[in-house]
C-alpha cells in the first residue's frame, strides 16, 4: 500500500501508533492488536485468553460493565475484544464524530479493567456454552480433531475458547495475573478511516497521567507444530462425511510462506480454483470444499477440507488425497500460476474496502512483527516466482498430513481404507 | 439525528434500457473494485408445483456456461481479471454479483450478461451438478440449527413459498430436466423483472452504451405482473427433538408488512434491536445478562416482498425452555403497558443508523442494496431511510409494531436435543 495518507507515530508508554487516512465515509475503525492470545494460555489454563478478552469489555476504568456498554450502544458502535492464536485483538468502530468519546475506552481496557467475579463467572458460563454448541456442527468437530492431530497439547492444539476442564476452574486471580502481562510480549494499535485530530491524547488522556508499557511486537518464532502422520475419526450419525487433511507448515513472512499462499490460491481460492473444479465440477463430490491456510506466528496449518455424502466418502477421500499427492509429485503450470497471481493481486484490493479490513490487515501484520508494507512487498515478490519455486516449497512443507474424519460408521472404514492404501500415507 | 455524521450520500443514478429492464449506478470513487450486481425476481417464491428448488438449481447451472462461455470459463476469466463472482437465491429473487478492480469492468460485465442471460444448460453438466445441489442439502441437513429453522418456517408458513425450503427436497430434485429449467428461465428472467446494479469507481464507464448491445438490450417483457402472493401465517407451537443437537433452541416467527412498506420495515428494524441488540437491549440483558438463562438471543427481521419475518433464537439448557419462554413473553407484554424512554429508542436509533452507514462502505453491499430495491420498484435515495428512522419514537413503537410481536402472533417451536 502506498505511503500517502498513512502515518507511524508511538504511544507514551511505547505503544507504535498507525494512523491510516481514507476519504469516504465519516468512520473510524481502530484496532489493538496485543501480542499472546491462546497460544499463550498458561498451562493448565487453556481458555484464559479469550476469557479475560470477554471480560475486558465488562468494565474498566470509571465505567461499569453496564455503564460502558451503555456508552459504546448509545453511540451505535461497535467494541469487541477477541482472542485469537497469537494475539489478542480489540477492535471499535464507530461513526468519526464519536472517536473523541469512545476512542479513550481501548487503552483502559487493557490497563484498568474490573474484573469483576460475577461477570467472569457469566463470560466463562457462556464461553462453556459455547465449546458444547459448538459440537453440534460436524466441521467444527473435525477441525477440532484435526488441531490435536497437528499440535497435540502444545500451543495452537486447542480452541482461543479453551478446554472445559480448564476453563471451568479459572476465575479472577488467574485473569489477573494475565492482566499485568498485556503488552508485555508487544502491541500495535492501528487507526484507518478519518482519524480524528490529536488521536495520542484521546487515546492517553483518562490513563490518569500512567502510560501503557509495551513495544512494537517482534519478529520471533511462534509455537510449531508435531509433524506426525496420523488419522482420527470421530462416528456421528450425519448425512455427510467431513474430511480435512492437513499439516503444518511455517510462520506468515518466512522464506516459503509466500509460495505457499500462491498455491493456496491456486487451490482453493474461487471457482476457477483445483478443488473446486476437481472435486465439485469434475466429479460433483461436495457443494463445500477449500483450503484453510491462517496466517500464524508459529507453524501455520495448511488444510483441505471437504464434506461429501457418506456413500461416496470412498470416490471423496480417494481424490482428495490424489490432489494433495499432485502437489508433491508435479509443479503447477505456467498459466495456473499466472492466475494464482492473479488471484493473489485480486484478493490484496478486495481485502482494502472497508476501514475496519484496512485496519484489520494492518494490525495482523504489524503484530507478527513484520513491516508495514508487508503486503506490497508479498506483491512484488510474488510476481518473481515460479512453478518451481511452488513446487520446493510444497515438497519442504506439505510433506506427510494427517487425516481427520467425522460422520457415520460406514463411512469412515471407507475412507480409511483408502487412506490406508494410498500412497500419501505410505510415503 | 445529532453526533451522527451527516455528510451527504451518494445518489444513486436510474436508468431503463429500452426494453424496460432497469438500471441503477452509484459512484463510490474512492472503492478499490467495482460491484457488479443482477438482480432477477426468480426466487423459489415463483416455483409451480413440481419446481421445487428449480430457482437455485438454476443459479448454479448458471455459472455452468452459456452459448458462447464454456463451463468454467467465467469463472477463469473473471478471477484472472482479478475478479472474484458469487450468487444468492432467495424466496423472492436471485442474484449474481462480480466484484472486479474497475479497469477490468467493462469486460466482467459483458462476461456477467451473457453467462447469466444464456445458459447453455448442457444435460451432463445438469447431471452433474444435481449431485453438488445434493451434496448441499445433505450439509445443510448435518446442521441441527438449520433443520429447526426449517420446521418454523414449514409449520408457521403454511402452504406458502417462505414455508419451503429453497434448496427444494431429494425428489423434487431426482425429477427436475434441463428442459423445464429452460422453460423456467424463459419464463421468469424477464425485461421488466430484471435490474443490474453498479457501485464503485465509475468514472470510465460506458455502461448504458455498453449494454444496449448485451444480452440483456434483448430481453423481452414478462405478459403480466406477478407480484409475490401474500405471506399466510398461522400463529401455533410444536415442540421437536433433534438428534446431535448440543443445546436446546427456542425458535419464535411473527409476520411484519413487506417490504414494500418501508416505514414498517424501519420501525421493524429499530424494535428488534431495542429488544435485542447489545447488552443493554431487553431481552439480552434480561435473559443473559441478569438471569443468565441462554448462551445467546437474536432477533432478527428478515425483509421480504410478501411479509417480513421477524425471527428470534434462544439458545438454552433444556431444562430452562419453558422459563426462557415465558421470561421473553414477559418482556414483550412489558412494552405494550409502558413506552420506552427516548434514551432507550435513541441508541436502538444510532445502532439501526449507523449499521446502515457502515454498511454503505463496501461496494458489494452498496450494489446488493440499491439493486433490490430497483428490482422491486422502490426509488427512494441513500438518505431516505435515515430521515424515517427521524420519524419513529417510542410511543408510535408501541402503537403501530409491539402489538405486532406479542406472544400470542407467534409461532413457537421448542427444539430439543433427542
Amino acid at each position: 500500500m502506498s505511503s500517502a495518507g498513512v502515518q507511524q507515530r508511538e504511544l507514551s508508554g511505547g505503544c507504535p501508533l498507525w494512523l491510516i487516512e481514507r476519504p469516504g465515509p465519516a468512520i473510524l475503525s481502530a484496532k489493538l492488536w496485543i501480542r499472546g492470545g491462546s497460544s499463550a494460555d498458561p498451562s493448565g489454563q487453556r481458555g484464559a485468553s479469550q476469557l479475560l478478552a470477554g471480560v475486558l469489555s465488562r468494565g474498566c476504568g470509571p465505567f461499569s460493565g453496564d455503564a460502558l456498554a451503555d456508552l459504546v450502544e448509545g453511540r451505535g458502535a461497535g467494541l469487541r475484544c477477541e482472542a485469537a492464536e497469537d494475539g489478542t485483538l480489540i477492535s471499535l468502530k464507530c461513526a468519526s464524530d464519536d472517536a473523541a468519546l469512545l476512542l479513550p475506552l481501548v487503552l483502559q481496557m487493557v490497563t484498568s479493567p474490573w474484573l469483576v467475579e460475577d461477570q467472569v463467572a457469566l463470560e466463562r458460563q457462556l464461553n462453556l456454552q459455547t465449546l458444547q454448541r459448538q459440537k453440534e456442527d460436524p466441521f467444527q468437530v473435525a477441525h477440532d480433531q484435526l488441531r490435536q492431530q497437528l499440535y497435540g497439547s502444545g500451543p495452537y492444539g486447542h480452541d482461543p475458547l479453551g478446554v472445559e476442564d480448564e476453563l471451568c476452574a479459572l476465575a479472577r486471580p488467574q485473569l489477573e495475573q494475565m492482566t499485568h502481562q498485556l503488552g508485555q510480549e508487544g502491541a500495535v494499535m492501528v487507526l484507518a478511516g478519518q482519524i480524528p485530530a490529536e488521536p495520542e491524547q484521546l487515546l492517553l488522556h483518562q490513563l490518569e497521567g500512567q502510560s501503557w508499557r509495551t513495544q512494537a511486537p517482534k519478529r520471533l518464532a511462534g509455537a510449531s507444530g508435531l509433524k506426525q502422520v496420523s488419522l482420527a475419526s470421530n462416528v456421528d450419525e450425519t448425512e455427510q462425511l467431513v474430511l480435512m487433511l492437513g499439516t503444518t507448515t511455517a510462520p506468515l513472512g518466512s522464506e516459503q510462506a509466500l509460495a505457499l499462499r500462491l498455491l493456496h490460491c491456486h487451490l482453493g481460492i474461487g471457482m476457477s480454483s483445483r478443488l473446486f473444479v476437481a472435486l465439485r465440477e469434475e466429479h460433483g463430490l461436495a457443494y463445500d470444499v477449500g483450503v484453510h491456510y491462517p496466517a500464524r506466528l508459529g507453524d501455520a496449518p495448511f488444510v483441505f477440507h471437504l464434506s461429501s455424502s457418506s456413500e461416496r466418502a470412498e470416490d471423496a477421500t480417494r481424490e482428495l488425497l490424489n490432489e494433495w499427492l499432485r502437489l508433491l509429485e508435479e509443479p503447477i503450470s505456467d498459466a495456473q500460476l499466472q492466475l494464482a497471481k492473479a488471484k493473489f493481486k485480486g484478493q490484496e484490493a478486495l481485502g482494502r474496502q472497508t476501514c475496519s479490513q484496512v485496519a484489520d490487515r494492518h494490525a495482523l501484520v504489524l503484530g507478527h512483527g513484520l513491516p508495514f508494507d508487508f503486503a506490497d512487498r508479498c506483491l512484488l515478490e510474488a510476481e518473481a516466482l515460479t512453478p518451481s519455486d511452488l513446487h520446493q516449497a510444497a515438497q519442504a512443507l506439505l510433506q506427510g498430513p494427517s487425516l481427520s474424519l467425522c460422520g457415520p460408521q460406514d463411512a469412515i472404514e471407507a475412507a480409511t481404507a483408502v487412506w490406508t492404501g494410498h500412497p500419501l500415507n505410505r510415503s | 439525528m445529532s453526533g451522527l455524521n451527516t455528510a451527504p450520500l451518494p445518489e444513486p443514478q436510474r436508468g431503463q434500457l429500452a426494453n424496460g429492464t432497469s438500471l441503477v449506478q452509484l459512484d463510490l470513487p474512492n472503492a478499490p473494485v467495482v460491484c457488479l450486481d443482477f438482480w432477477c425476481r426468480s426466487g423459489s417464491g415463483v416455483e409451480a408445483p413440481g419446481e421445487a428448488g428449480i430457482a437455485h438449481f438454476l443459479e448454479h447451472m448458471v455459472f455452468k456456461g452459456s452459448h458462447s462461455l464454456q463451463a468454467g470459463e467465467f469463472d477463469q476469466r473473471i478471477e484472472a481479471l482479478g475478479g472474484n463472482s458469487n450468487a444468492a437465491t432467495g424466496f423472492d429473487d436471485v442474484h449474481y454479483h462480480v466484484l472486479i478492480p474497475p479497469e477490468a469492468c467493462a469486460e466482467a460485465l459483458e462476461l456477467l450478461t451473457d453467462l447469466v442471460l444464456q445458459p447453455r444448460l448442457d444435460r451432463s453438466d445438469f447431471d452433474m451438478e444435481r449431485q453438488v445441489v445434493l451434496e448441499e442439502l445433505a450439509q445443510s441437513e448435518d446442521q441441527p440449527e438449520e433443520v429447526a429453522f426449517q420446521q418454523l418456517l414449514k409449520q408457521s408458513c403454511l402452504d406458502h413459498a417462505y414455508g419451503k425450503a429453497i434448496l427444494g427436497d431429494r425428489d423434487a430434485l431426482l425429477g427436475h430436466t434441463p428442459e423445464a429449467m429452460a422453460r423456467f428461465h424463459a419464463r421468469h428472467y424477464r425485461a421488466d423483472r430484471c435490474c443490474l446494479s453498479v457501485a464503485g469507481p465509475l468514472a470510465a464507464l460506458q455502461l448504458e452504451e455498453q449494454l444496449q448491445r448485451s444480452a440483456l438490450a434483448e430481453l423481452v417483457p414478462s405478459e403480466a405482473d406477478a407480484r409475490p402472493a401474500p405471506l399466510q401465517f398461522m400463529p401455533g407451537e410444536e415442540r421437536l427433538e433433534l438428534p446431535r443437537l448440543e443445546a436446546a433452541r427456542l425458535l419464535m416467527a411473527w409476520p411484519l408488512p413487506g417490504a414494500a412498506d418501508q416505514m414498517s420495515v424501519v420501525g421493524g428494524d429499530l424494535l428488534t434491536t431495542l429488544l435485542a441488540e447489545g447488552r443493554r437491549s431487553r431481552l439480552v440483558e434480561r435473559l443473559r445478562e441478569q438471569l443468565r438463562l441462554v448462551e445467546s438471543v437474536d432477533l432478527d427481521l428478515n425483509v421480504l416482498e410478501s411479509g417480513c419475518l421477524v425471527l428470534l433464537e434462544a439458545v438454552c439448557e433444556p431444562e430452562h425452555l419453558s422459563r426462557v419462554r415465558a421470561e421473553i413473553n414477559g418482556v414483550l407484554k412489558a412494552l405494550q403497558q409502558e413506552i420506552p424512554s427516548e434514551a432507550e429508542v435513541e441508541r436502538a436509533r444510532r445502532l439501526v443508523g449507523n449499521g446502515y452507514r457502515f454498511s454503505l462502505e463496501a461496494p458489494s453491499a452498496v450494489a446488493a442494496m440499491v439493486g433490490n430495491s430497483a428490482l422491486w420498484d422502490r426509488k427512494h435515495n441513500l438518505q431516505a431511510p435515515l430521515d424515517w428512522l427521524e420519524e419513529w419514537d417510542g410511543q408510535r413503537l408501541v402503537q403501530d409494531v409491539v402489538p405486532q410481536l406479542q406472544p400470542e402472533q407467534a409461532f413457537v417451536l421448542e427444539a430439543v436435543p433427542a
